[in-house]
């Protein structure tokens, strides 16, 4: 089952009982979570006339019983507090509160204490606590996502907030699949296994008995791995459709916008991108860019053809047709525009930023050898005066992952030059990213030189040539995924939580990454779904990165992290 | 609707009968079918002139979920009735060719006779003639209503697809309409706001005050002027 139908099932089942007019309020996070899943003309089939959001809705005074009120909130203390104060003096006829969440028992009690008038109806928990943005990919849209990268010991309670907003996530997820998983995590990353160990603990001791569910064969699996054991993938810049949206402009929760980059008519400056409901963008979201200009060519073409049929009206019956056919023609005439004005922004960014020259830099740092050659093409990217600065600062990164260990000099050369050069670059913010996912803190064979299987394969692909130079790099997800299929994923790097074990491979698969994902790990997940291996994988994470988010969070987290080095 | 399903079918099943009450009872129900569309949809016009206030918002979701179900239903009539359409034009050519047939044949065996008989066989064949001409003409008739009618519907149609949301645009996403809706809710505070300290900054106030102490001292210079005289 997928993540956006699970979602999509609650919703219906919250709203299918109740008749007559009703208004729904949703918090920030809820409204998320049901605006990727359900559209505002489905609400309004169902007879759902009014949206709004819980916190502006305590301003307004006027009183509509003549509503019904279904509250989706998650079950937090300050949504509670607006409820009881909503309670004491109701605008609406009747109350229908549901949760996305576990509900305490106090914060049961004091719900009641507050309905002196007796209005609530009925209080459910219905587990959508999750952002379900494609059918088997997950994001938490978690506001200060930094905070993984610090030691405990720098904020205690907000990283405690962090790890319970993350535990009650992924609890959601697997209440929404009605599993109970076997719980695996990274070795060398602290915060995994402290996420791990406090899903465990709910699952198994404080609610053993919610997720108590039926026993299937083989137990699914979840694994929490850290975002820091792949720091390349966010870095990279991006050619597949979706992906490369998310990196040259930016999704948030499938919505795409298009003001900063520039000035559209009204109805093309936020677009929605969403598999569910577009299909050309489900065609077409992880093919790459050379072909999706093509498929785009032969939409348009398709368009201007059922364009210049309609305007051969003549009869009164190619009125009726065209009258008929209208909406559809509508439609799609908005689709086509959507999308070939997302591939024209996209192309002139990349014209802009010179983006088909650093990435073939980029990829060639990622996948192939060869340091002094990698070095020089760096030296001369950076001494290009049309690269911009975020660019250049991946450049340095990507050489500084790759090379850490290689040649010290070299590396410090690229420092001071990348110091020297952009004007905004925050001083040690490279060395900080080594220190936080250098070569010694990483588990997995970042690039494949590690054992001599992976360098044979490594020789024997760099011998056959690529197909595509920009879309060589595969995620280190990838492999991940891989040694999960075959059943070889190590107990040394990747143990179990307490006394769990499981024998064979598993049916289906959580993977969740603390720090985010992105869309090209996504990507890879879907490709590796829809190849029908008999293992259904889901991923999720705490955001979706890009590199701009990537490195925002890095600037954050060193920002706090230099007052703790300082005491010590 | 469904009346006027089972008199199409009525209407269409050949009959004996010069078939003119089915037509009428079509064109009656076709036009109470689009004279309730007509009014619903100036009600809803109405719904939405009716002036801004809290309740706008609702106001505004119910006229689109309505303008939906108006639409679906008049693409139904006019589906409905343009098969209705083709149906009787393909029933008008049969029975012209069915009676151009029989009239031949009657010719062509009747030619045998002699002249008397041809003479009057030839007027029977003549009043034949007239008889489904105007009977053809009566059809045309028809279809030419059946025609009007569908036109009608397609004009309603177009204004009603503005109020109608397009599906998977940005309008369609629930975030973005409560976001529109908190911006103008802000715009309006703020507004509302300027008013209220235009209002007092404005000169009325000032005024007023003015008066005030104006009105207090001569009172007091007359109570003054009152003890001193």
């Amino acid at each position: 089952m997928s993540l956006v139908t699970a979602v999509r099932d609650y919703i219906n089942r919250m709203l299918q009982d109740i008749s007559g007019m009703k208004v729904l309020i949703l918090d920030s996070h809820t409204v998320s979570t049901v605006s990727v899943a359900y559209s505002q003309s489905e609400l309004l089939q169902k007879e759902v006339f009014l949206v709004e959001l819980v916190d502006s809705i305590s301003k307004s005074k006027e009183s509509m019983s003549h509503l019904k009120a279904v509250f989706f909130l998650r079950p937090t203390s300050e949504n509670i507090q607006r409820l009881r104060r909503q309670l004491a003096s109701p605008r609406f006829g009747e109350y229908h509160l549901f949760f996305s969440n576990l509900l305490k028992d106090t914060q049961i009690h004091n719900l009641a204490d507050s309905d002196e008038q007796e209005v609530v109806q009925q209080v459910q928990e219905f587990y959508a606590d999750f952002v379900a943005i494609d059918p088997y990919h997950f994001t938490l849209n978690v506001p200060s996502n930094h905070l993984y990268m610090l030691p405990a010991v720098v904020d205690p309670p907000s990283l405690q907030n962090f790890c319970d907003r993350v535990v009650d996530g992924i609890a959601a997820v697997f209440l929404a699949l009605k599993r109970r998983p076997i719980i695996r995590y990274q070795r060398t990353s602290d915060i995994a296994k402290r996420i791990a160990q406090e899903t465990a603990k709910l699952m198994y001791q404080q609610e053993s008995g919610l997720f108590d569910f039926r026993r299937t064969e083989v137990s699914p699996l979840l694994l929490v791995i850290d975002r820091r054991d792949d720091p390349l993938t966010p870095l990279l810049n991006q050619w597949t459709y979706q992906a490369m949206v998310h990196e040259l402009i930016g999704i948030q929760d499938n919505k795409v916008d298009l003001r900063s980059t520039g000035k559209f008519p009204k109805d093309q400056q936020e677009v929605v991108l969403s598999s569910e409901q577009d299909a050309f963008f489900k065609a077409n979201m992880y093919e790459n860019f050379g072909d999706i200009g093509m498929n785009i060519k032969r939409l348009v073409d398709e368009f201007q053809q059922i364009a210049k049929s309609n305007q051969n009206i003549q009869t009164i019956e190619d009125m009726a047709k065209f009258v008929d056919n209208y909406p559809e023609y509508k439609k799609m005439q908005g689709n086509v525009s959507k999308h070939v004005t997302l591939v024209t922004e996209m192309s002139k960014i990349v014209e802009e930023r010179k983006l088909m020259l650093v990435s073939q830099t980029e990829q060639e740092l990622a996948c192939n050898g060869g340091q002094v050659a990698a070095f020089e093409a760096v030296t001369n990217l950076l001494n290009n005066e049309s690269i911009c600065d975020i660019d250049r600062l991946r450049l340095v990164m990507l050489y500084a992952l790759r090379y850490e260990k290689e040649s010290p000099v070299q590396l410090m050369q690229l420092f001071t030059k990348l110091a020297s050069r952009s004007a905004k670059y925050k001083p040690g913010l490279v060395q900080f990213l080594l220190k936080q996912a250098g070569v010694d803190k990483r588990t997995g064979d970042l690039y494949g030189n590690r054992d001599f299987l992976n360098i044979a394969r490594n020789m024997a692909r760099g011998l056959k040539g690529v197909e595509n130079v920009y879309t060589q790099h595969q995620p280190l997800l990838f492999q991940t995924v891989e040694s999960i299929t075959k059943g070889r994923m190590r107990d040394v790097d990747y143990p179990y939580v307490g006394n769990h074990f499981q024998q064979g491979r598993p049916q289906e698969v959580v993977i969740f990454i603390v720090g985010g994902t992105t869309y090209e790990e996504s990507r890879s997940v879907a490709l590796q779904n829809a190849s029908n291996s008999g293992i259904r994988f889901i991923l999720g994470g705490s955001v979706v990165l890009n590199s701009k988010r990537f490195l925002k969070d890095l600037e954050e987290a060193q920002r706090m992290a230099r007052p703790s080095t300082t005491v010590l | 609707m469904a009346e006027l399903a089972k008199a199409h079918a009525k209407a269409l099943m050949p009959s004996f009968g010069d078939g003119k009450e089915d037509q009428h009872l079509i064109e009656a129900l076709t036009q109470e079918i689009t004279g309730l569309i007509k009014r619903s949809e100036k009600k809803l016009q109405r719904l939405s002139a009716a002036g801004p206030s809290e309740d706008s918002n609702v106001r505004k979701n119910v006229q689109r979920s309505l303008a939906t179900d108006l639409q679906n239903l008049s693409m139904e009539l006019r589906k409905k009735q343009s098969t209705y359409l083709k149906r009787l034009r393909q029933q008008k050519e049969g029975q012209d060719g069915v009676d151009l047939e029989m009239n031949l044949n009657g010719s062509r065996s009747k030619m045998e006779d002699d002249d008397l008989d041809n003479m009057v066989f030839t007027e029977h064949q003549m009043a034949k003639l007239k008889k489904s001409e105007a009977f053809t003409a009566e059809r045309e008739k028809e279809i030419q209503q059946v025609v009007e009618s569908v036109n009608e519907l397609a004009q309603i149609m177009k204004d009603l697809s503005v109020l109608v949301i397009d599906q998977g645009t940005i309008v369609d996403r629930i975030d973005y309409n409560i976001q529109s809706v908190a911006t103008t809710v802000e715009e309006g505070l703020k507004q509302l706001e300027k008013a209220e300290r235009t209002q007092k900054k404005g000169g009325m106030v000032m005024c007023a005050t003015v008066l005030i102490i104006m009105c207090f001292i001569m009172l007091v210079l007359l109570i003054l002027k009152e003890i001193f005289f």
